[in-house]
């Protein structure tokens, strides 16, 4: 059974009508192990909350209602959260299997979250016995190290943003529905920054990863005089060694720039954050 | 007659939860309410890092709650490295968590507790009975998101309040803009707050429990203190919380969980209202008196209306704050040292969280976390098993949607419960 929409409340345009003797797009809109934040703020379009059940027939939203049908095929399956768990893995491959178009929302779903950060080379399963005690504490569901949705399945589309926002949600749905997929912008959060005439605060000296980090937030944090912390993941040319060797001049150590180069960096910055740190080490520059 | 419920994944709750019962010769063998969000280790990724980075990081614990794991983070490190913030700072903090108090209960109340008591799958079905209601959610949701953006800088994860200060002080007109919102909404809670007399509250799970808050030293109403206050009249200093709340894991959930003396205690909108209700004031202490009765001290459901009324109570009080906001000149903060210990005590929207932090050198040593939902765990269980025991006494034999109104009533906040996880310590 289909999510119960108002249909006749908020019919406004022709084109819902035409949607309707089309067919609506069928979605279903799931989180794997993260905050739960990429759906929070899909709940937050208050204003186009109602649009967006009527546009799209929600065949499963666990987050938004008790009703769900998840024995049908789909035309876009949005997800969050990373594969934190086997119980994440078997959930996210029986997403893929049944969806034509998978979506990755969010920096835990393309890159592994806070949780998938590089941490100086240390085992994920040392970390986990560190905190639960010992590997098998928990039966419920075997826990894996936190990755992407990719190093698990194809993924079509991608969302930036720690969490996604409102707008760039809106848009990508809107072109989903005509059956587009998307491209992802592919500039730094710096583009945002100039835009805004803010002043640069990497020059000020300040930590500030605008250079590395996908655009999409609108460069809110320098705009709040706080240097990005690069929430919405590595832009895919990032040129993290030259930031690296700017900091160095401006007086930061290597250890400094990496810990803060990995906070969102995910997986695939983590592997050459290590080869970096090793290359330092020999040159005797760590 | 033996039967074993499993309804998963639990609907309308912040992450992935389910609910297990097993029922041998019509009695309840065991309720389990089971956590399978994954294990992200939080208090393992903070170390080594920075105030600022540990502050980005704490706030991903949870996107619902994010200004109180913000603001518990910070308090825990301002109070290790001995920082002093002014007034003005304080007042704005307080803000941001009115804002998020607004968000997150409005989003619980109105889209994720009430569709159940009316028999709907969700809100946007709930829409054609109750459309002023929905509505009226929906608009308090987004003012909620509009004050946490405007102070904390986005709706969700926003970084502008920084240990040591802020990064950027809200205009004057967008303070007055939150001022005169929020005083045009108080008709639209006292709406909402009214609408819980159509409500038919269960009671086939009533019994007295234990109810745990903070206890704010200035004698109000208030979502942060260093001090912690049980029901049974104990009160402990922020420091002492591990004393006063063990804990430990099951194998059924990501979750560790708490007791209070070897008892399940409620912590949450319902165990603030009860433990703070002479502090109360305004309309929400009128409402809280024609609404409150004893059956608030025995049955969860009642969280929901204590939502309600928190709401109102925040919307009462943005104007007077914004003014005295407004009124605050900026004071220069200062830093004692590089190196301490510290706790950080807030209520979040579902209840008690504390973040304690260890400081070596202006970095995170040490961090431990303990989250208001992994506290309640123990404390539902106990009513969703006097409600299998007492619908089955009456022959009911459709359990699964009273339990998973028992669960959703605590508003619980699936993915901050995974990381009440405590560290070893080398």
């Amino acid at each position: 059974m289909a999510l119960s929409s108002p249909s006749g409340m908020s019919k406004t345009s022709g084109h819902l009508s035409e949607e309707d003797v089309m067919g609506k797009p069928k979605i279903g809109i799931y989180g794997l192990t993260g905050c739960a934040g990429d759906q929070l703020n899909i709940l937050n379009c208050e204003d186009e909350l109602l649009k967006l059940f009527d546009i799209f027939e929600i065949k499963s939203f666990v987050m938004a209602s008790r009703e769900k049908d998840e024995n049908v095929q789909l035309d876009v399956a949005f997800v969050e959260g990373s594969v934190s768990t086997e119980k994440d893995l078997e959930e996210l491959l029986a997403i893929r299997k049944k969806s034509k178009i998978l979506v990755a929302i969010g920096h835990c779903a393309i890159y592994g979250g806070v949780q998938a950060m590089f941490r100086g080379g240390e085992e994920w399963i040392e970390r986990y016995k560190r905190v639960y005690g010992r590997e098998n504490a928990v039966t419920l569901s075997k826990p894996l190290e936190p990755k992407p949705l990719s190093a698990y399945v194809k993924v079509d589309a991608v969302l930036h943003g720690c969490p996604i926002e409102k707008e760039p949600f809106l848009k990508l749905a809107g072109k989903l529905a005509h059956g587009v997929i998307p491209r992802t912008p592919d500039y730094p959060v710096c583009a945002e920054c100039r835009w805004k005439e803010n002043e640069c605060l990497l020059l000020k000296g300040q930590i500030c990863l605008g250079p590395l980090t996908n655009a999409g937030c609108g460069a809110i944090c320098p705009s709040l005089n706080i240097g990005c912390i690069g929430c919405w993941g590595p832009i895919r040319e990032e040129n993290w060694a030259s930031e690296a060797d700017l900091l160095v001049e401006k007086g930061y150590d290597i250890d400094e720039i990496v810990t803060r180069f990995s906070v969102f960096g995910g997986t695939e910055r983590a592997q050459k954050l290590e080869q970096f740190l090793r290359s330092r080490k020999e040159k005797g520059n760590g | 007659m033996d039967k074993h419920i499993f309804i998963e994944p639990l609907a309308r709750v912040e992450g992935h939860g389910g609910i297990e019962v097993y029922i041998e010769n019509d009695m309840v063998k065991e309720v389990k309410f089971e956590i399978f969000e994954g294990p992200r280790l939080f208090e393992q990724l903070v170390v080594g890092k920075d105030p600022q980075e540990a502050v980005a990081i704490a706030s991903r614990i949870c996107a619902i709650c994010f200004v109180s794991h913000t603001l518990a983070e910070i308090r825990a490190i301002e109070r290790a490295l001995d920082v002093k913030v002014g007034r003005k700072i304080h007042l704005l903090r307080k803000l941001a968590h009115y804002g998020e108090m607004i968000e997150s209960h409005s989003l619980h109340y109105y889209l994720l507790a009430l569709p159940d008591y009316f028999g709907y799958p969700d809100a946007i079905a709930m829409i054609r009975q109750f459309p002023d209601e929905v509505i009226g959610g929906l608009e308090l949701k987004k003012f909620g998101n509009k004050v946490m953006e405007i102070v904390a800088g986005r709706r969700i994860h926003g970084e502008n309040l920084q240990v040591g200060g802020i990064g950027k002080i809200p205009t004057d007109e967008e303070l007055e803009w939150i001022k005169l919102r929020a005083m045009e909404l108080i008709p639209t809670i006292e709406r909402g707050i009214q609408f819980w007399n159509e409500v038919d509250v269960p009671d086939y799970l009533e019994e007295e429990t234990i109810f745990i808050s903070v206890w704010p030293e200035d004698g109000t109403y208030d979502f942060r203190a260093d001090t912690i206050y049980v029901s049974t009249g104990e009160t402990y200093a922020a420091d002492d919380y591990q004393t006063a709340l063990n804990e430990r894991v099951v194998p059924h959930s990501f979750a560790k969980r708490c007791r209070y003396k070897g008892k399940p205690y409620s912590v949450g909108a319902l165990a603030r209202i009860l433990n703070m209700r002479d502090r109360l004031d305004g309309l929400a202490a009128d409402y809280f008196k024609k609404l409150y009765n004893e059956r608030w001290h025995k049955n969860p459901h009642f969280n929901n209306i204590a939502q309600a009324i928190e709401i109102l109570y925040c919307l009462e009080h943005i104007p007077k704050l914004v003014d005295e906001i407004k009124a605050t000149p900026l004071e220069e903060s200062t830093r004692g040292r590089d190196t301490g210990a510290g706790t950080g005590l807030v209520e979040a929207p579902r209840g008690l969280l504390i973040h304690h932090t260890e400081m070596e050198n202006g970095r995170v040593k040490y961090a431990d976390y303990l989250v208001p939902t992994a506290q309640n765990l123990d404390d539902a269980e106990k009513y969703m098993r006097n409600a299998v025991k007492n619908l089955l006494k009456q022959g009911v034999q459709d359990l699964e949607l009273p339990l998973e109104m028992i669960a959703r009533a605590y508003d619980p906040c699936i993915s901050c419960s995974v990381h009440l996880v405590k560290v070893i310590k080398k």
